[in-house]
C-alpha cells in the first residue's frame, strides 16, 4: 500500500467509526465495534510504518489530486455552529466571542482573497516526528479506547447519578483520534488548523461528560483557553498569507525565521502553548482531571496536548538561536518548575499525574524553543515515553480509583498488598516516567548536558531551573512510591477486590506496560533508527548523544527499569507478610493496622504523606508560576513583533 | 567466629523502677565508665538490640510492653535484669500495683541485684550477659 | 589503567575505608566527650554481628530494596570512577537514596514511614546540589568523567568557590551529621527512634551500614573532583572535611526539617547558583 492511501485510510476510518458509533446504542455492539475498530487503527499505523519505510519526509495530497476548495470553511462554520450552541445553551460570552473571531478571520481570508492557492502536492507531509506521532496515536489510542469499555462499565455502575452517555463518549473517542492523525500530518497550516480545533471541540465534550455544573465550568475553561490558541493559529495565518510559501508548514520551518516570518512563528508557538498547557495556560489541564481516566490517558496526557509540543518541535529549527526561542524555552522549562514545586502539595492522584505531565511538556517545550539537534532528540524521547508511561499511569489510577472509590494517593496505603498485580503494572509506569535512568531521566541528562552550550546566563538559569525541578520530581513520585510500596495484611474481601478488575483493563494495562518495557530495552534502536535520524534532518547536524558509546549505561539502565516491577512482582507471588510487629514503643500493633493506645483503648494507625505545606504555598506557586510566565509570553510576542 | 562479644547492643527498659537503677545504667555510658569501649551502644529500638536491660518491675501496665520488646527483639536475645525490682519485686514487691518481678514475663538470663546496682555490677551483668549470648548463638547457629 | 580496575578497585576498597572512616569518627567523637571511645573496627564488628542476626521483616519487598540500595549505592562509585558521564552517575546516586527511602517506608509504620518522609525531604533539599556540582565541574574543566576532571589543568576549587562551600554543607546532610541528620542518624539515637531503621534488623541494617559506608567514599571521591590537582590532595581535602564535620556534630543539636530545606536550597542557590552564573557569564 503506498503511504497517501495509509494516511488517508488513517484519517478516514477512525472519522467513520466515530460516525457509526454515534448510532449505536446496544452495548455488546459498540463494544464490539470499538475493539475490532481499534485493532484496525493500531494495524493500520503499524501499516503505515511499513510503508513509510524511513524516508526523510514525503509530501503529498489529497487522492485524486482533489483540492481542498472551499471544504475548510465549511468544516469551520460547523465547528462554529457547534461551539455557539453549547455556549448559548450553557450561557457562556467568552466561547462564542473566540469562535466567532477565528471564524471571522477564515472568513475573510476567504472572501478578500487572501489565501494563495495551496500546492496541492503538499497538503500533507510525513517524515519520521509524524510517524512517531502515528505510532503514539495509533498504538496507544486504540488500547485505551478499549480500556474504556472495562472502565466505564465500573464508573457508571459507582457514580449511578450520573447519566450514562457512552454512544457519544466512544464515537467521541474515535474522531479524536481521526483528528489527530490529520493534525499530525499536515503540512498546509489552515488545514492543521481545522484538526486542532475538532481536537478542541472534542477535548471539550468530553471534559463535559459527567455535565455537572464543576465539568461543565471546566470544560470551557479548556474550550476558551484552546480557543484562544486557535485565533492566535489563524493570526499566525494571516500574516503568512503575504509570504510566499508562507502557509507550508515544511518550507516555514526549514530554517531559521527572519523579519516578517517570526511574529508569526511567535503567534504559532502561543497556540502550541496553549494546547499544551504551559503556564499560564495550565489551569484547563487541571480541570480536566475531573473527566472519566481514558478521557485523561488518551487526550490530557499522551496525544492532544502532544499537538502542541508535536507544533513546537515542527517551529523549533525556526525559533532556533533567536530570542523568540530562548523566551518560548523559558516558558516552559519556567512551567516545569512551577508545576514541579505544586504537585509536591497535591494530594489528588490524577492531579499529581496532571502536573506531571505539563511538567514533562514544558521540558520539551524548552527543548522546542532552543533549538539544537540535541535538544530536538530529547524532546521527541521524552514524547515516546512519556505518552507510554503517562497513559498507564492514568489508566492504572482509574482501574484503582473504580475499585476503592478514591483518588487520593493517602488512601492508596498499602497498594501492594491490597492489589498486587495493579501494583506491578502501576509500578512500572512510574518506573517508566523517572525511576529509570532511561525515559525521561536519561532525557534529563542529555537536556542538562545541552543546556551546558547555551551562552551567557540564561544557560545557567535553565541548568538552575532543571536542577530544582529534577529534585522535586523525585520528592512527589517518591511519595507516591512509597504509598503503594507499602504493606499490612489484608482481609480476604479486601484481597478479592482486584477480582473484579475487568478483562479490557487487564489487556490493556498489560499491553501498555510491556510497551514501557519494551521502549525501554530498545532505547539505543529507537534512537538510532527513529530519533536521531530525524534531529539530522531537521538541524542537519547529528545529535551527540551519549547513549550507545557507555555499556555501563546501559546495563544501569536496563536493570533500574525492572527493579521495582520485578519487585512487585515477587511480592505478588509471595503475599504473606512476615507477621512481626512494627515498633510502636512496645505497643501492640497489629491487624487492621490498629495499636494499643494510652489506659487500654485503641487507636488506628494512619500514615500521612509530607506536602511541605508550610514550605510551599501551593495556590501562591500556581498563580506565580502564571504570572511569570504570562509576562514571558507577552515578551516572546511583542519581541517577534519588535526585531525585525 | 561470633561479633556478638565485641558488638553488643543494648536496649533499656525501664519498668516501674524509682530510676535510681535506670541513672546507674545512664552512668555506664558516661566518661567515668564508658561502656562504649567495649562496643556496647545504647539503642532505643528492640530490633536493634541484643540485649534487654530491664529495670524496676512489672505491673499491669507495662506487662504487655515487656513481653512485646522481648518479642519484638531478633534471636539470639539476652534479657538482664538490673536492680532488685527487676530481679524479685525489691522493697516494692507487695505493692498494690506490682505484679512481680521481670522474670514473670519473659525469661530473664542475668540477675543483677542492688539496689541501686552499681555501675560496675551492671556492666559484669552485661558481660556475663553477653556471655549466654555467645552459648545461644552457637547452640542455634 | 584500565578504568575498570578503578571500578572494580572502588567497589572492593571502598566499604573498607567508609568502615575505616566510620571507626576513626567514633574515637574522635568519643575523645570530644572525654571518653575513650571504641576500637578502631568496631564498624566492621557491628556489621558482622548484624549479619549473623536473625533478621525480623515487617515487610518482605524490603530486603530485596535494600540490596538494590546497596548495589547501586556501590554502583555509583564504580561508574564514576570507571569513567562514566559525571551528570549520569548524579542521578544513579540519586537512584539508590531513593531505595533506602522506598525500603523503609514498606514497612508502612510509623517511625520508619517519618524517617521515610523526612529522608525524601533530606533528597530534596541536596539532590539539587549534586547536579549543579557536577555540571560546573563539567563547565569549568570541559571533561565529562572522573580521569577527564583529574587531567584538567584547571583547579576545580578555586574558581569554584561557592560550590565548595555548599559541598561541606550538603556532605553534612549525607553523612548524617548534626544539625541536619533529621532521617537518621548514627548513635545515639533520636526522637524518631532510630529513623529510617526504625523496622529493619540483623542482615537489613548491615545492609544499609555497608550502603553508608560506600556513601562516605563516594563523597571522598566527589572531594577529589573538587580538589583535582592530584588524587592524594583531594583525599587530603576531605580527611580535614570530615574533621571538620564531625567537630559540627558534636556541637550542634538537631534543626527542624523545614529548616533544612530552606537552608540548604538558599546555600544551593545563591552559592553554587551564584558559582555557576559567574561561569556562564564570564563564557567559559
Amino acid at each position: 500500500m503506498s503511504l497517501p492511501s495509509i494516511v488517508f485510510a488513517l484519517v478516514v476510518l477512525p472519522a467513520v467509526l466515530g460516525g457509526i458509533l454515534s448510532l449505536l446504542t446496544r452495548a455488546s455492539l459498540r463494544n464490539a465495534i470499538v475493539v475490532i475498530g481499534g485493532v484496525l487503527v493500531a494495524v493500520a499505523s503499524v501499516v503505515s510504518v511499513v510503508a513509510f519505510g524511513g524516508a526523510d519526509g514525503t509530501f503529498f495530497g489529497l487522492p485524486g489530486n482533489v483540492t481542498l476548495g472551499q471544504s475548510l470553511l465549511v468544516v469551520d462554520v460547523g465547528l462554529t455552529a457547534l461551539v455557539v450552541a453549547f455556549a448559548v445553551k450553557h450561557r457562556r460570552i467568552l466561547a462564542p466571542i473566540l469562535a466567532l473571531a477565528q471564524l471571522g478571520i477564515a472568513v475573510y481570508l476567504e472572501v478578500a482573497g487572501r489565501l494563495p492557492e495551496p500546492d496541492p502536492q503538499r497538503l500533507f507531509w510525513v517524515d519520521r516526528l509524524s510517524m512517531v506521532m502515528i505510532l503514539v496515536i495509533g498504538l496507544i489510542g486504540p488500547l485505551i479506547c478499549i480500556n474504556a469499555i472495562g472502565y466505564m462499565r465500573a464508573y457508571h455502575r459507582s457514580n449511578p447519578m450520573i447519566e450514562g452517555r457512552r454512544t457519544v463518549f466512544f464515537s467521541l473517542l474515535f474522531v479524536f483520534l481521526a483528528a489527530m492523525f490529520g493534525l499530525v500530518v499536515s503540512n498546509y497550516l489552515p488545514l492543521m488548523l481545522v484538526f486542532w480545533e475538532i481536537t478542541t471541540i472534542c477535548s471539550f465534550l468530553l471534559i463535559g461528560y459527567t455535565r455537572t455544573d464543576e465539568t461543565i465550568g471546566y470544560a470551557f475553561r479548556a474550550l476558551n483557553m484552546n480557543l484562544l490558541g486557535g485565533l492566535g493559529f489563524g493570526l499566525a495565518i494571516v500574516l503568512l498569507s503575504n509570504q510566499p510559501g508562507g502557509l507550508d508548514l515544511a518550507l516555514l520551518t526549514h530554517s531559521p525565521a527572519a523579519g516578517a516570518l517570526l511574529p508569526a512563528v511567535a503567534l504559532l508557538a502561543f497556540a502550541g502553548i496553549t494546547k499544551s498547557a504551559q503556564m499560564p495556560f495550565s489551569s484547563w489541564l487541571i480541570g480536566a482531571m475531573y473527566a472519566p481516566s481514558p478521557t485523561s490517558a488518551l487526550l490530557h496526557s499522551s496525544t492532544m496536548v502532544k499537538a502542541g509540543v508535536f507544533l513546537l518541535l515542527r517551529l523549533s529549527p525556526a525559533m532556533s538561536g533567536s530570542t523568540v526561542g530562548y523566551l518560548v524555552a523559558f516558558v516552559g522549562l519556567l512551567t516545569f518548575l512551577f508545576v514541579s514545586l505544586v504537585a509536591v502539595t497535591e494530594q489528588n492522584t490524577k492531579k499529581v499525574l496532571a502536573y506531571s505531565t505539563i511538567g514533562s511538556l514544558g521540558l520539551i517545550v524548552g527543548c522546542a524553543g532552543i533549538g539544537t539537534p540535541e535538544l530536538a532528540w530529547v524532546g521527541v524521547m521524552i514524547i515516546i515515553f512519556h505518552a507510554l508511561a503517562k497513559s498507564l499511569l492514568f489508566l492504572m489510577v482509574g482501574t484503582i480509583e473504580n475499585r476503592l472509590y478514591t483518588k487520593n494517593m493517602e488512601n492508596f496505603d498499602a497498594l501492594l498488598s491490597l492489589m498486587p498485580r495493579v501494583s506491578a503494572l502501576f509500578l512500572i509506569g512510574i518506573s517508566g516516567m523517572f525511576i529509570a535512568p532511561f525515559g525521561i531521566a536519561i532525557a534529563k541528562w542529555t537536556a542538562i548536558r545541552a543546556f551546558l552550550a547555551v551562552p551567557g546566563p540564561a544557560g545557567a538559569a535553565m541548568i538552575l531551573i532543571m536542577a530544582f525541578g529534577s529534585s522535586l520530581t523525585i520528592f512527589y513520585w517518591g511519595k507516591l512510591l512509597i504509598k503503594v510500596l507499602s504493606a499490612r495484611r489484608q482481609s480476604d474481601y479486601e484481597r478479592s477486590i482486584e477480582n473484579r478488575v475487568s478483562r479490557y483493563e487487564w489487556f490493556t494495562e498489560g499491553l501498555l506496560a510491556l510497551g514501557v518495557l519494551a521502549a525501554t530495552a530498545c532505547v539505543g534502536l529507537i534512537s538510532d533508527h527513529v530519533v536521531g535520524p530525524y534531529a539530522l534532518a531537521a538541524f542537519s547536524a547529528t545529535p551527540r548523544v551519549f547513549l550507545a558509546i557507555d555499556p555501563a549505561i546501559l546495563l544501569v539502565m536496563l536493570s533500574a527499569t525492572l527493579l521495582l516491577p520485578l519487585i512487585g512482582v515477587i511480592s505478588w507471588l509471595s503475599p504473606t507478610y512476615d507477621q512481626a510487629d512494627f515498633y510502636a514503643s512496645g505497643r501492640s500493633a497489629n491487624v487492621g493496622h490498629v495499636m494499643g493506645a494510652a489506659l487500654g483503648g485503641i487507636k488506628r494507625v494512619t500514615l500521612r504523606n509530607y506536602y511541605l505545606d508550610g514550605v510551599i504555598n501551593g495556590g501562591l506557586v500556581f498563580r506565580a508560576g502564571t504570572v511569570a510566565c504570562g509576562a514571558v509570553l507577552a515578551a516572546m510576542v511583542a519581541t517577534s513583533m519588535v526585531i525585525r | 567466629m561470633s561479633f556478638f562479644s565485641r558488638s553488643p547492643w543494648i536496649l533499656h527498659y525501664d519498668g516501674s523502677s524509682c530510676n535510681g537503677c535506670d541513672i546507674e545504667v545512664l552512668a555506664c555510658l558516661t566518661p567515668l565508665y564508658d561502656v562504649e569501649r567495649f562496643g556496647v551502644i545504647n539503642t532505643g529500638n528492640p530490633k536493634h538490640a541484643d540485649i534487654l536491660l530491664v529495670t524496676g518491675s512489672v505491673n499491669e501496665r507495662n506487662i504487655e510492653i515487656v513481653r512485646n520488646l522481648y518479642r519484638q527483639m531478633p534471636d539470639p536475645k539476652v534479657v538482664v535484669a538490673v536492680g532488685a525490682c527487676a530481679c524479685s519485686g525489691g522493697i516494692f514487691a507487695r505493692a498494690y500495683n506490682v505484679q512481680g518481678d521481670i522474670d514473670k514475663v519473659i525469661p530473664v538470663d542475668v540477675y543483677v541485684p542492688g539496689c541501686a546496682a552499681r555501675p560496675e555490677s551492671i556492666i559484669d551483668g552485661v558481660v556475663q550477659g553477653i556471655a549466654a549470648l555467645e552459648a545461644k548463638q552457637r547452640m542455634t547457629a | 589503567m584500565n578504568p575498570a580496575i578503578y571500578a572494580l578497585g572502588f567497589v572492593v576498597f571502598a566499604p573498607v575505608l567508609g568502615g575505616l572512616l566510620a571507626g576513626v569518627d567514633r574515637i574522635v567523637s568519643a575523645r570530644m566527650q572525654g571518653r575513650v571511645g571504641p576500637p578502631l573496627l568496631q564498624p566492621f564488628y557491628d556489621v558482622g554481628k548484624l549479619l549473623q542476626k536473625r533478621t525480623r521483616q515487617i515487610n518482605p519487598i524490603a530486603e530485596p530494596l535494600l540490596i538494590a540500595h546497596l548495589g547501586y549505592m556501590a554502583a555509583t562509585g564504580a561508574l564514576l570512577l570507571g569513567g562514566t558521564d559525571l551528570i549520569f552517575t548524579v542521578f544513579v546516586f540519586a537512584l539508590a537514596a531513593l531505595l533506602l527511602v522506598l525500603a523503609a517506608g514498606s514497612a508502612n509504620s510509623p517511625f520508619s514511614f517519618a524517617g521515610a518522609e523526612r529522608e525524601l525531604v533530606v533528597l530534596l533539599a541536596s539532590e539539587p546540589f549534586f547536579i549543579l556540582m557536577m555540571v560546573a565541574i563539567c563547565k569549568v574543566t570541559g571533561a565529562s568523567t572522573f580521569e577527564g576532571v583529574l587531567a584538567s589543568s584547571q583547579l576545580v576549587a578555586v574558581q569554584l568557590p561557592g560550590v565548595l562551600l555548599a559541598f561541606l554543607l550538603v556532605a553534612t546532610i549525607k553523612l548524617r551529621k548534626s544539625p541536619f541528620d533529621i532521617s537518621i542518624s548514627h548513635h545515639p539515637h533520636q526522637e524518631l527512634v532510630s529513623g529510617l531503621t526504625s523496622d529493619m534488623s540483623g542482615r537489613l541494617l548491615a545492609y544499609v551500614e555497608l550502603a553508608h559506608w560506600y556513601e562516605s567514599a563516594l563523597l571522598c571521591a566527589f572531594m577529589v573532583l573538587l580538589f583535582n590537582w592530584s588524587v592524594p590532595v583531594g583525599v587530603l581535602a576531605f580527611a580535614v572535611a570530615y574533621a571538620l564535620e564531625v567537630l559540627v556534630d558534636n556541637a550542634t543539636s538537631r534543626i527542624k526539617w523545614q529548616l533544612v530545606l530552606r537552608s540548604t536550597w538558599a546555600a544551593t542557590l545563591l552559592l553554587c547558583g551564584g558559582n555557576l552564573l559567574a561561569l556562564f557569564v564570564m563564557g567559559r
